[in-house]
């Protein structure tokens, strides 16, 4: 189905229409909020919280012993049972950070540097206990497969920022539990997908002309298809679809020649690398990662999603049955490279429009799973945020003595959609898109408890 | 480039809808105490009436008097009530409440409260317009042209024949026609030529190849079970062939409908038990959590709403969880639906009983052989695996030995690290064992092989198609959760007329309630299974349905934009045993179908969507059609149709992001011929789409897709432009058309890949183009290979006029 100019036309105008009322109703909060572009750290396959944000002394006190009265009726999980699973004291000390004090675990000693400028929520939960499920939940509102993501929706609401990159971008280690829909587009138009960025030379998918066509040989052949489209067009001009069209030819060009030079790291100074952690084995890759994502925010791409971890190798997911090894190993690789990024964007005074947030799944159980893992923990557990304007060195909400469920101030997920939407300055009410009838939203019914004035301390 | 931004990022939200939402939020809040069953202080607020008339407090609202109405003080806090008692209402709530009542507070269309609603009425007998316009054809121009006049404006011309035959067979075959089928139909003498070209396009297997894929859309089709370990569901092809069949044969949709819902308790022959493949090609949610209650209310919802947005176009979602607020569709409805589907159980047809019988017990005993098979090959192997082992452990730093003797649960980090990094290195592989064996060992080998393979070289599917069938004649009870004990009975959707559904007969195998509910579904006078069938035809040869949303007709739906035109074609169809092909020549044959693409002035300004239908919709190639298109024109399409999912090589970097591995995952069928069969034919992954298939807007196949979206990105561009399939078929099509000079070439290059010859100024082009890539690349072959990359990119290739 085409549409027409002025099918579009009104459509965008009409949208734009909303979003300022949208922005009349919350003027105030609007006003404060300074988020231009996310960049989101999934930490893919589950992240223990009692062992990073959230300190649970009573696991020490209580190490070894089934967890008092009722407190385990009702939760289940995938493989232990939280009736007769033992309390596990987190292996790691927590450490007061910064000025703020914020207790961050010794898992991440370079992020600890950074403390005042993270606020941590300690009291998010969901229902999905395995894998895809919640996934998909924390990318895209809900726990099934089909929904748009969160970064779709966000290059839906705010458009691009530089035509000739994607506007929203994702970097995993390829196989995710979820599968390449955690970063689809769902129903919205594939243009909101997330497009898969690789390292190397041609970090989009079929960027590079054929094997043997020459640059002078691909520009001849490009030109011959834009003669080829405009002699088509000129008796057809009225349908704008067409000349749409054409234009998607220029702008590939453009970004084969513009993609690669976004990933381009030789262009980075040996001080800028280190400070990601690359050429260390340990953090080079997630570092590449990390040292990517600013390059792209930089020039305007608006979401970037990276994952660290992966179906098919390391994962925080083998914390099933070792939790040191697999967290020692997982944090290893990302804290350098995460601390780098933060100091890397302030000192470039990116960290002010760029949101940072870190997440995952779901946490891990304050219980063992057989002598030394943590299963899979969706009722409490934490995800920090940084840049933006957001007030750092805080913690918002607080899970039950042992970990297990968020008891102050619980954010769903919603809530966390609802809250990163008004940092973009988006009402996650507004942002619809009709589709079988409804207009459908991230937040779908829910997100009535953002929290985003108390992230700018307003 | 500006409309281009534009169009790719435009926020396209729809407008805001005040009485909707308002009503919305009135039925989430505050209808348990103030609705049709209670009503606290006399008050209800579920219909505009009650609501201005009020309850002992007085009237609850003055249209356009925000600030005095009673409502909103006792939602504002400006009252000495505050409600709702459940928590105040956010401040966004409050501004809607507050804007609607200064709007007048308007009450939607039709709602939970009114029961009259159009689609939900019978199908009213409907005469054609009289007219004496030649222009008029068929019945269909009488309605359109009537509607065009009273706009204002004209039909197009008719489009000629070239730009005819492509629009037919794109839309009947999904496949473009050759230069000689052009060439052949432009000559046509025949005054009927047209018609006997429609014909001899519904007569073909392409079509079904073409209308199953549109109906795999709507069931949710896939050949994988989706999440995370995303495994095959082995046998759901044969679905896909029996709906391709279905198609062809011009099977009655009446019957189509029944074999799909109830096929195992209506009809005795498996070809049409096959049918309830329907309730096992979606997403397995089996494979969602490891808690089978969950999984199992998710099943069920998914049959719920599929069934109801496929063949009755209702969503009905929305009252899984509470009354839905637009449609008279009740919670209690809903689960009445769900008792329908609660005692359905995966099942597998029999397609030949002997063979499939034969089939079980051969694979019976084949598994039983391999036990010991598997004990022979191992014991063979055994003490060269132990020695190869032995002696490179031997060879490993002491601390990885210590590691390799620790028992798994007492490794250190370190240990375990050591392990992991040499566990591979350490394990003999099958070769270096073989190589070591001794003649005598060798010979058993061989005998262990040669029995593996005659246990397994003829091995194939078994005669099996998926299906469903019933517990037993009990379902199990049903209750809305959270409500009590009340046992939901199956029944139909009382806003269309209800009915519980009786016990089954004394000795019934199943409940027959899914064949009570088919049967009322396939009822000639059902309000919407016609209506909601030939829309969906209509959408897809005329670009949008003449009600918009195609898979729902209730409350809140686009008005049908020709609603006499809608009861014609629903009541012509039934009249018509419900054939499909019959309804394609109806719209096919039409002048509205012939009209050019080419708008007048008048239809720009008055109708620039062309809801009114004053010429032909443009549209873009479907992904499917792109590929199918490409290898046609390249002359490698394999016309082969049916069977086994083909698994076409994709290179490295286009499998990224798969969730298992790819030796699993994407195991690439070995015959190359079998990897340029139609699209249809391609493996449909749920965590895995083709990168052309992903970029052309293909569906994910996790939820039923009624329409398609049609996207035009950079991302297509590059795909089409760049991609190894793209490359690969150029090559073909132009070692094909490597006969005579650079004119020439260009000639049958044009002719293959747009059907005609290059006009003048196009042959200079080509052959100047020709000539100066062969300069750059070398060859005149690589340069014809660059025209045909170049042609497979272009609007005509990829745009139906």
């Amino acid at each position: 189905m085409y549409t027409s100019r002025r099918n579009f036309l009104s459509r965008a105008g009409q949208g734009f229409g909303l979003l300022a009322l949208s922005g009349m109703m919350q003027e105030k909060l609007l006003a404060a909020t300074k988020a231009k572009r996310i960049i989101y750290l999934f930490m893919h396959g589950g992240v223990s919280h009692v062992d990073t944000f959230d300190p649970k002394p009573a696991l020490a006190k209580f190490n070894g012993q089934p967890l008092p009265g009722s407190f385990g009726e009702g939760l289940v999980t995938s493989r232990i049972d939280f009736r007769k699973a033992r309390m596990l004291a987190s292996p790691w000390n927590f450490t007061r950070s910064g000025k703020s004090g914020l207790e961050i675990s010794d898992l991440y000693p370079q992020l600890q540097k950074h403390a005042d400028k993270l606020a941590v929520i300690r009291s998010c939960h969901g229902d999905a206990f395995d894998h895809a499920p919640a996934i998909n939940l924390r990318t895209s509102g809900n726990q099934f497969p089909g929904r748009p993501s969160l970064g779709a929706w966000a290059v839906y609401g705010l458009g691009s920022e530089n035509k000739n990159l994607p506007s929203f971008v994702v970097m995993s280690d390829g196989a995710m539990k979820s599968g390449a829909g955690a970063y689809g587009a769902g129903f919205l138009p594939a243009a909101f997908q997330g497009t898969a960025f690789r390292s190397g030379q041609n970090p989009v998918l079929h960027l590079a002309s054929p094997k043997g066509v020459t640059p002078d040989a691909q520009k001849e052949t490009l030109s011959l298809i834009d003669r080829m489209n405009r002699r088509h067009f000129a008796t057809r001009e009225e349908d704008s679809t067409l000349e749409a069209r054409i234009a998607s030819y220029e702008l590939a060009f453009r970004m084969q020649s513009e993609a690669p030079d976004a990933v381009d790291l030789t262009k980075e100074t040996d001080a800028t690398k280190a400070l990601y952690g690359i050429g260390e084995t340990m953090t080079d890759d997630f570092g590449r990662k990390c040292l990517l994502a600013r390059r792209l925010v930089e020039r305007g791409v608006r979401f970037v999603q990276l994952y660290q971890g992966t179906n098919l190798g390391d994962d925080w997911d083998d914390a099933h049955n070792d939790l040191l090894g697999s967290h020692n190993k997982m944090a290893k690789k990302s804290d350098q490279p995460i601390a780098g990024l933060l100091a890397d964007l302030e000192s470039r005074g990116l960290l002010d429009s760029t949101l940072v947030v870190w997440s995952s799944e779901f946490g891990r159980t304050p219980l063992a799973e057989g002598k030394n893992g943590r299963d899979h923990h969706p009722y409490g557990f934490s995800t920090w945020m940084a840049g933006a304007g957001i007030a750092g060195g805080r913690v918002l909400g607080a899970t039950d003595e042992f970990g297990l469920r968020a008891i102050e101030q619980p954010k769903n997920v919603h809530d966390v959609h609802a809250t990163l939407l008004r940092l973009l300055g988006v009402d996650h009410l507004k942002l619809t898109y009709r589709y079988q009838s409804r207009d459908m939203r991230l937040t779908d019914v829910h997100g009535e408890n953002e929290f985003t004035s108390w992230l700018l301390n307003a | 480039m500006r409309l281009l931004a534009i169009l790719l990022f435009a926020i396209s939200l729809p407008g805001a809808d005040l009485s909707g939402s308002a009503v919305a939020l009135l039925s989430q809040k505050c209808l348990a105490c103030h609705g049709s069953q209670v009503q606290l202080s006399g008050l209800r607020l579920d219909t505009r009436e009650a609501i201005l008339r009020g309850g002992k407090q007085g009237s609850a609202v003055t249209p356009g008097q925000p600030e005095t109405s009673l409502l909103l003080r006792v939602v504002s806090g400006g009252d000495t009530i505050a409600m709702p008692p459940t928590g105040p209402l956010t401040s966004v709530e409050v501004t809607l409440l507050r804007e609607w009542i200064a709007a007048g507070a308007p009450w939607p269309a039709a709602t939970v409260a009114s029961r009259k609603w159009w689609s939900f009425e019978k199908v009213r007998p409907t005469a054609v317009p009289a007219t004496k316009d030649p222009w008029v054809r068929t019945p269909i121009d009488a309605f359109i042209l009537e509607q065009l006049r009273a706009k204002g404006l004209a039909p197009a011309p008719e489009a000629d024949r070239r730009t005819l035959i492509r629009r037919a067979m794109l839309d009947l075959h999904g496949l473009p026609p050759s230069a000689t089928e052009v060439e052949a139909f432009t000559k046509d003498p025949a005054p009927n030529a047209y018609d006997r070209l429609i014909d001899r396009l519904l007569a073909s297997p392409r079509y079904g190849e073409k209308w199953g894929k549109n109906w795999l859309d709507l069931v949710r089709y896939g050949d994988t079970a989706g999440f995370e370990q995303d495994p095959y569901q082995l046998y759901a092809w044969r679905y896909r062939d029996y709906v391709i069949e279905s198609f062809n044969a011009d099977k009655p949709y009446d019957r189509f409908v029944k074999e799909q819902i109830a096929g195992d308790e209506i009809y005795e022959e498996p070809a049409a038990q096959q049918g309830t493949g329907f309730f096992t090609v979606g997403p397995n949610r089996d494979m969602l959590f490891k808690v089978e209650d969950i999984n199992r209310v998710e099943t069920m919802t998914d049959f719920v709403d599929t069934t109801s947005g496929v063949f009755l176009g209702l969503t009905v979602a929305c009252a899984r969880c509470h009354d839905h607020k637009y449609d008279p569709i009740s919670q209690r409805d809903y689960f009445k639906l769900q008792a329908i589907f609660a005692p359905i159980v995966k099942s597998r047809v029999f397609l030949t009983y002997s063979l499939a019988r034969q089939y079980d017990l051969q694979e019976n005993t084949r598994q039983w052989k391999l036990y010991d098979l598997t004990d022979d090959f191992a014991r063979l192997k055994e003490p060269y695996v132990k020695r190869l082992r032995a002696e490179r452990l031997a060879q490993l730093p002491r601390e990885a030995q210590v590691a390799f003797d620790t028992e798994e649960d007492l490794r250190t980090p370190q240990q375990k690290a050591f392990f992991e990094m040499y566990t591979k290195q350490v394990a003999p592989k099958d070769d270096e064992v073989f190589a070591l064996l001794t003649p005598a060992e060798k010979g058993r080998l061989e005998k262990i092989k040669s029995r593996l393979l005659s246990l397994y070289s003829t091995y194939g599917p078994g005669p099996f198609s998926p299906s469903v069938t019933d517990v037993g004649p009990l379902g199990p009870p049903v209750y809305i959760p959270g409500k009590g004990n009340d046992e939901i009975p199956p029944g139909f959707l009382s806003a269309l007329g209800g009915g519980d559904i009786p016990p089954p007969p004394p000795g019934s195998a199943t409940t027959l309630r899914r064949k009570a509910l088919a049967e009322w579904i396939a009822t000639p006078d059902h309000p919407l299974t016609a209506r909601v069938a030939v829309n969906r035809v209509w959408q897809a040869h005329f670009g949008r349905g003449i009600v918009a949303t195609t898979s729902d007709f209730g409350a809140r739906s686009t008005p049908p934009t020709h609603p006499e035109l809608l009861e014609w074609l629903a009541a012509n169809f039934v009249e018509q045993k419900w054939s499909f092909k019959q309804l394609h020549r109806t719209m096919l044959l039409s002048s509205t179908y012939r009209q050019q693409t080419k708008p007048s002035g008048q239809a720009m300004i008055k109708d620039p969507e062309n809801v009114w239908l004053s010429h032909f919709t443009r549209r873009r190639l479907e992904a499917e059609e792109v590929r199918d298109a490409v290898l046609l024109t390249a002359g490698t399409l394999n016309p082969k149709m049916y069977g086994k999912p083909v698994v076409p090589a994709l290179a490295p970097e286009e499998l990224y992001g798969m969730s298992q591995p790819l030796a699993n995952a994407w195991v690439v069928t070995s015959d190359p011929t079998e990897h340029t069969r139609r699209s249809i034919y391609v493996i449909s992954r749920r965590n895995f789409r083709m990168p052309l298939f992903e970029v052309f807007d293909r569906p994910e196949g996790v939820l039923s897709c009624s329409r398609r979206e049609s996207s035009t990105t950079p991302t297509q561009s590059l795909s089409l432009l760049n991609s190894d399939f793209t490359q690969r078929q150029a090559a073909a099509l132009a070692l094909a058309a490597m006969k005579g000079d650079e004119s020439t070439i260009a000639e049958n290059i044009f002719l293959a890949t747009l059907a005609r010859k290059p006009d003048a100024n196009e042959q200079t082009m080509a052959r100047e183009f020709l000539l100066r890539q062969t300069k750059l690349l070398g060859t005149l072959e690589q340069a014809a290979v660059e025209l045909a990359r170049g042609l497979f990119n272009t609007n005509e290739f990829l745009y139906v006029d």
